[in-house]
């Protein structure tokens, strides 16, 4: 064999294995995907809207408490998570930079927080919020939520507003403006779409979080909507439907899981269409 | 050492005994430059990469302050003061002296609002007029045929060359009395360079202009002073024609005909 023919036959090698590799990932989502949706369609329903949770047996069973609560969980910890993660990501990227020590700390921190598994921020929680407040609450969920939520943000507006170029901001300064108006007319704007993608993808990942809500909001078979008692969300419903030895919880639980996957996927693919005009542009 | 002519007209800014030091740099990166720039005239700064001429032009509406650390000594002089002090308005400065970059740098918002930009930080908010003076500043910027069907379009849609004219167009509308162009021409094609060059011709009726080039054909074509920099030092600076034809310097010299650089 010449070394050509072997250069040859190395490289369809090497594509036939990256290309099975790729078909085995993919068919694995797919199985997942597709059992799911198999699954999930079945036990969907108008009643999994209109009812709330009820014991095994009744026909008027639903999900309507989780949903809720599951909204007011992501929606508030959106509302707390998002402008703190997007301040501090401006801090770090306009007033700290890449030499400034603090900034560079408060990074790798981030960075350290957001590869810490949720179940130990759950705790954290639970330690300083749940234990001295003597019930599971709402506030506490919002918390844990917030304490994921907060890094993602925080360094996807860090890493998009390092990619606007420094000479637009020195365009802005050179007409006279005050830096306050540099960072908020010019350089958040030119750095919005990578900002929304970050939250977009920040609240894609706490909608999926059980771990921390198992013991800072717990569960409420019911609805409620006083955030400063314990609140149902789909997540933690899911799991405890999904574990129930009853077949119409199990039914609840996979539409929960539907619902959820469903959300989170249009969440991301929401995202990459964000982003996506602006690469074919360059 | 230097050979600097003394210009009859009035100045519009002179730098006097004028030293630059980056943050943390051993040793100063201008030296001693007294240097006059003329009023309603194009000044032209000359000279091999690293020699300085950057550095200076972003000395006088003091875009160096933005990074930490960096020291000027000497005086500029503007109206009658020195720019160089503690108590001078940044703000107030550089509106009175624009600057036009490199690369063309479009705000990612609409043509009219980019243009409107600086008239608005002026406390500009009525409607009529914000609209005459961005017109206005199109047409000086001999933009506005292009652009006046669609000022509400994202002005990063346009091409480099009327990026390059509508920051321009940006800068002048608030009125500036001295614009620093930093090599305006250098990511542009031959047809938009000509077009910016006749441009800069035109505005020194109304402005004081000073241009860092690279291409010494760009100098000679629409500057009525040229400054040539070496090192860091202000070599020569005469009336364009002269400096050309006849240099001073020796090391100009050399520069212009290619022996360097």
């Amino acid at each position: 064999m010449s070394y050509t023919e072997k250069r040859i036959l190395i490289n369809k090698l090497v594509m036939v294995l990256s290309t099975l590799s790729a078909l085995i990932g993919m068919g694995f989502l797919l199985w997942i995907l597709s059992i799911l949706v198999i699954n999930g369609i079945d036990a969907i329903n108008w009643n999994i809207f209109i009812y709330e949770g009820a014991p095994p047996g009744y026909e008027e069973s639903g999900l309507k408490h989780a949903l809720i609560g599951q909204a007011l969980l992501i929606g508030v910890s959106t509302l707390i998570g998002v402008p703190l993660g997007i301040l501090a990501g401006t801090y770090l990227s306009e007033y700290g930079g890449l030499k400034s020590k603090l900034a560079n700390i408060i990074r790798d921190i981030s960075d350290i927080m957001m590869s810490a598994p949720s179940i130990v921020i759950g705790s954290f929680v639970y330690a300083v919020i749940v234990a001295p407040m003597g019930n599971f609450s709402g506030w506490a969920g919002i918390a844990a939520l917030s304490i994921i939520m907060v890094p993602i943000i925080l360094r996807t507006t860090d890493d998009m507003l390092q990619l606007v170029p420094s000479t637009l901001r020195e365009a802005a300064f050179a007409l006279g403006a005050p830096k306050y108006k540099v960072i908020l007319q010019v350089v958040l704007r030119g750095a919005k779409t990578g900002i929304l993608t970050g939250v977009l993808l920040g609240v894609a990942r706490v909608s999926g979080e059980t771990a921390p809500l198992l013991f800072t909001s717990f569960n409420d078979n019911f609805l409620n909507t006083d955030l400063s008692e314990p609140i149902a969300s789909l997540t933690v419903t899911m799991f405890n439907y999904a574990t129930s030895p009853y077949e119409d919880w199990q039914k609840l639980g996979w539409a929960a899981a539907f619902i959820l996957s469903m959300f989170i996927l249009t969440l991301n693919i929401l995202g990459r269409v964000i982003l996506a005009p602006k690469r074919n542009k360059k | 050492m230097a050979t600097i002519i003394n210009i009859k007209e009035e100045k519009a800014l002179e730098t006097k005994k004028f030293e630059f030091t980056y943050a943390g740099a051993p040793e100063p990166s201008l030296k001693n430059i007294s240097m006059p720039i003329a009023k309603n005239k194009v000044t032209a700064l000359i000279g091999p990469s690293g020699c300085g001429k950057t550095t200076l032009l972003r000395s006088f509406n003091r875009m160096h302050d933005l990074y930490p650390g960096n020291n000027y000594g000497g005086e500029i002089l503007f109206e009658g003061r020195n720019i160089l002090t503690e108590k001078e308005d940044m703000i107030k400065l550089r509106t009175q002296i624009g600057m036009i970059f490199q690369k063309p740098t479009a705000f990612p918002m609409s043509i009219f609002n980019n243009v409107a930009y600086g008239l608005r930080l002026k406390g500009i908010k009525n409607k009529t007029e914000l609209a005459d003076r961005v017109e206005k500043a199109l047409k000086d910027a001999a933009i506005w045929k292009e652009t006046k069907a669609r000022l509400k379009d994202d002005a990063n849609g346009m091409s480099g060359g009327q990026q390059q004219r509508l920051c321009i167009a940006r800068a002048i509308a608030v009125e500036p009395e001295v614009l620093l162009f930093d090599e305006p021409t250098s990511a542009l094609d031959p047809i938009s360079t000509q077009g910016i060059e006749r441009l800069i011709i035109e505005l020194k009726e109304k402005v004081s202009i000073l241009i860092v080039t690279h291409n010494m054909q760009q100098a000679a074509r629409v500057s009525d002073y040229t400054g040539f920099m070496y090192l860091g030092d202000l070599i020569e600076l005469g009336k364009t024609e002269e400096l050309f034809v006849t240099p001073a310097e020796k090391l100009t010299e050399e520069y212009i005909t290619g022996k360097f650089g």
